[in-house]
């Protein structure tokens, strides 16, 4: 397994967070750490650590094109030593 | 438009889809979405009432299909939203350009499961390109310009706005929004002399249509760039109708159901130039064994489609309309030309039965062949579905309209009812089975409602045929739940809805009942009963490699 550290910048809507869980969730990937904050009363920023089998290009292309997601990025990946539990 | 207008919020909804050039909604009303109801009566824009939400958004599919333009539909809260869910699921896959306007329950009871409310925005993240609840009157006018443009830009797919009552009977100011201005000529091509190069060293280079060139409005770019190389080419379900059948070298459609000279093409090929399309697993078969000597350069505009399943050599972005000029030059590939040629003449469909019973293939051949310039055929899921797409022939993309990434039994009735709405001069034929057809069956008073010379051909063999065949293929012929013979008498019933039919069942009707329905004035219904011993064939098996099709199994 793999776990990739992504960066988010996002506007400000209720359902944003619901969007990004969702495309995880339904794209392979693990969360397995979250910072969300606002950084305004439309921006926010997102920190995000997934755990997946998966290339992480499946979920930062995804995500990307979520319309409220204005940029993404793949800080690192690194590979665990142990198979995560699921 | 008059700036400044006082006007209540479910007016300028109305002003909005005008201003869009929406011509017709399709929609049912209920008590949230009551005051757009209001607002539309006696304005500008047409609505078509469907007997249910689904049967409305699938019509909203078919009017933007058959036309490029972008589909509207109208839904009230709770189980008017959550009947629209199918349609946009099909939206989504198929990237059809749709904007659904729901009524949702005032925002002071937003949240206290009021009486109809559910959470749509919620229910629409799955099932939708984006969607929006609109908050104040403030957004609505802004929120609806963008939805617009969300659903048509890029790679098109619905948008769904939720919009409580309270909001559409707010009194506002219309103001139009500034808009972006038009998207800048694209100015360079990125790895355009990567790919040039690799055309020009392949030796067995295939074209590989999706329906993507239809979309980018880029069918006459890719005919010259097919004529000018020599290219052979194959098209996924949504590519059908993109190249010109004249073309010697068009194999049809590729895959589980596609034609064996062109499986075996892309099996052989040492380039796949990929236009518009996604690797779906029923083109591909087992992925790994498609087309496994082949490089490929992958032209798409969604960016999230390139090496999603297969790591292209050379992937592009930009304008098919742009790109494919760009790339195209005259090949030496006259050798690969006579294979493909051959591989071609080899597996011909053979339309020779014997027998006197109704061969479907022949019939759906001699239907295409009888067609006018003018005409759009609708389709339902299943096995006609399949015979559709590998014996009938297209003169553009959006005269065939197929539910193909969904698989969506229901989709055709009321997308043909779409697709005459806007093109009432074409000729919309929809080709349905006896188990689809029952999936939409009240969208037939939409037919009477309009009038609506719309023509079903319906191929009844009393079964839901693709499932019994994979029954009788994979699951020791236990026909489980796939006996339809308890189906009504489908004339009598077509003609409960004034819309006049026939029965037929031998291969000597065919000819004179396909020209009666066609030259009927109205709306017509012609009853085909076929043997349900007819399968589709070839078949590449599920997991197995397109290289390995069974071409008849039939103890039939």
């Amino acid at each position: 397994m793999m776990i990739h550290a992504l960066e988010l910048e996002l506007h400000q809507r209720p359902e944003v967070l619901e969007r990004i869980l969702r495309v995880a969730r339904h794209r392979g990937f693990k969360i397995i750490k979250m910072n969300m904050r606002s950084t305004s009363d439309v921006d926010a920023t997102m920190e995000l650590e997934v755990d997946s089998e998966r290339t992480v290009d499946l979920l930062s292309n995804q995500l990307t094109k979520l319309v409220d997601v204005t940029q993404c990025r793949v800080l690192s990946s690194t590979q665990t030593a142990q198979t995560a539990s699921l | 438009m008059e700036q400044g207008q006082t006007m209540r919020g479910a007016d300028a909804v109305i002003k909005v889809l005008a201003a869009h050039g929406t011509t017709t909604v399709f929609g049912y009303p209920g008590g949230a979405i009551m005051p757009i109801y209001d607002a539309l009566y006696g304005s500008e824009v047409d609505h078509l009432l469907s007997r249910h939400e689904q049967g409305a958004a699938f019509a909203a599919l078919g009017y933007a299909r058959a036309s490029g333009k972008t589909g509207v539909c109208f839904a009230t809260s709770g189980p008017g939203a959550t009947n629209l869910v199918t349609s946009l699921a099909d939206a989504l896959l198929d990237s059809i350009p749709v904007v659904a306007i729901t009524g949702q329950v005032a925002s002071a009871v937003v949240g206290t499961d009021a009486f109809q409310e559910i959470d749509v925005l919620g229910m629409s993240l799955a099932v939708t390109k984006h969607s929006f609840m609109v908050r104040s009157i403030d957004e609505l006018v802004p929120t609806l310009y963008k939805a617009f443009e969300v659903a048509a830009s890029g790679r098109p797919g619905p948008v769904l706005v939720d919009i409580p009552k309270d909001i559409q009977l707010a009194e506002m100011q219309y103001q139009t929004p500034l808009q972006a201005l038009e998207t800048p000529v694209v100015e360079t091509i990125s790895n355009l002399e990567q790919a040039k190069q690799l055309i020009r060293a392949s030796k067995a280079p295939i074209l590989y249509v999706g329906g993507g060139v239809g979309m980018a409005g880029a069918v006459e770019q890719l005919r010259d760039f097919a004529k000018q190389t020599g290219m052979p080419s194959v098209a996924t379900l949504k590519g059908l109708g993109a190249m010109d059948k004249e073309n010697p070298l068009y194999l049809g459609l590729l895959g589980m159901h596609g034609s064996k000279a062109g499986n075996l093409a892309v099996q052989a090929s040492d380039l796949l130039l990929v236009v518009g399309a996604r690797f779906d697993d029923r083109v591909t078969g087992r992925l790994d064994s498609f087309a496994s000597k082949a490089k490929v350069v992958h032209l798409d505009i969604d960016a999230a489609e390139l090496g999603k399943l297969r790591a292209p050599d050379v992937a592009i972005t930009e304008d098919l309309r742009e790109v494919l000029p760009a790339l195209s030059m005259t090949l030496d590939i006259e050798p690969w030309k006579a294979e493909v040629a051959a591989l071609k003449a080899e597996h011909e469909f053979n339309y020779n039965h014997p027998g006197s019973l109704v061969f479907a293939p022949r019939m759906l051949r001699t239907l295409a062949d009888k067609l006018p310039e003018d005409s759009v055929v609708s389709c339902d899921v299943g096995q006609h579905q399949m015979w559709v797409a590998q014996h009938m022939w297209f003169r553009r993309p959006e005269d065939h309209l197929s539910s193909s990434g969904l698989g969506t039994m229901g989709f055709g009735l009321p997308s043909g009812i779409g697709a005459q709405v806007a093109r009432p001069d074409a000729k919309v034929v929809v080709v349905s089975g006896d188990g689809s057809i029952m999936m939409n069956i009240q969208e037939l008073t939409t037919i009477k409602r309009r009038k609506l010379p719309v023509k079903i051909l319906l191929l009844d063999n009393q079964k839901l045929g693709m499932v019994k065949q994979w029954q009788h293929l994979f699951f020791e012929e236990r026909f489980s739940e796939t006996d339809l013979s308890d189906n009504p008498d489908f004339v009598t019933l077509a003609s409960a809805f004034d819309i006049p039919g026939k029965q037929i069942s031998t291969a000597e009707e065919v000819e004179p009942a396909l020209d009666e329905m066609l030259n009927s004035e109205g709306p017509y219904f012609l009853h085909v009963a076929i043997d349900d011993a007819f399968n589709v064939w070839p078949l590449v098996p599920p997991g197995a490699s397109n290289s390995d099709m069974i071409e008849t199994l039939e103890k039939e």
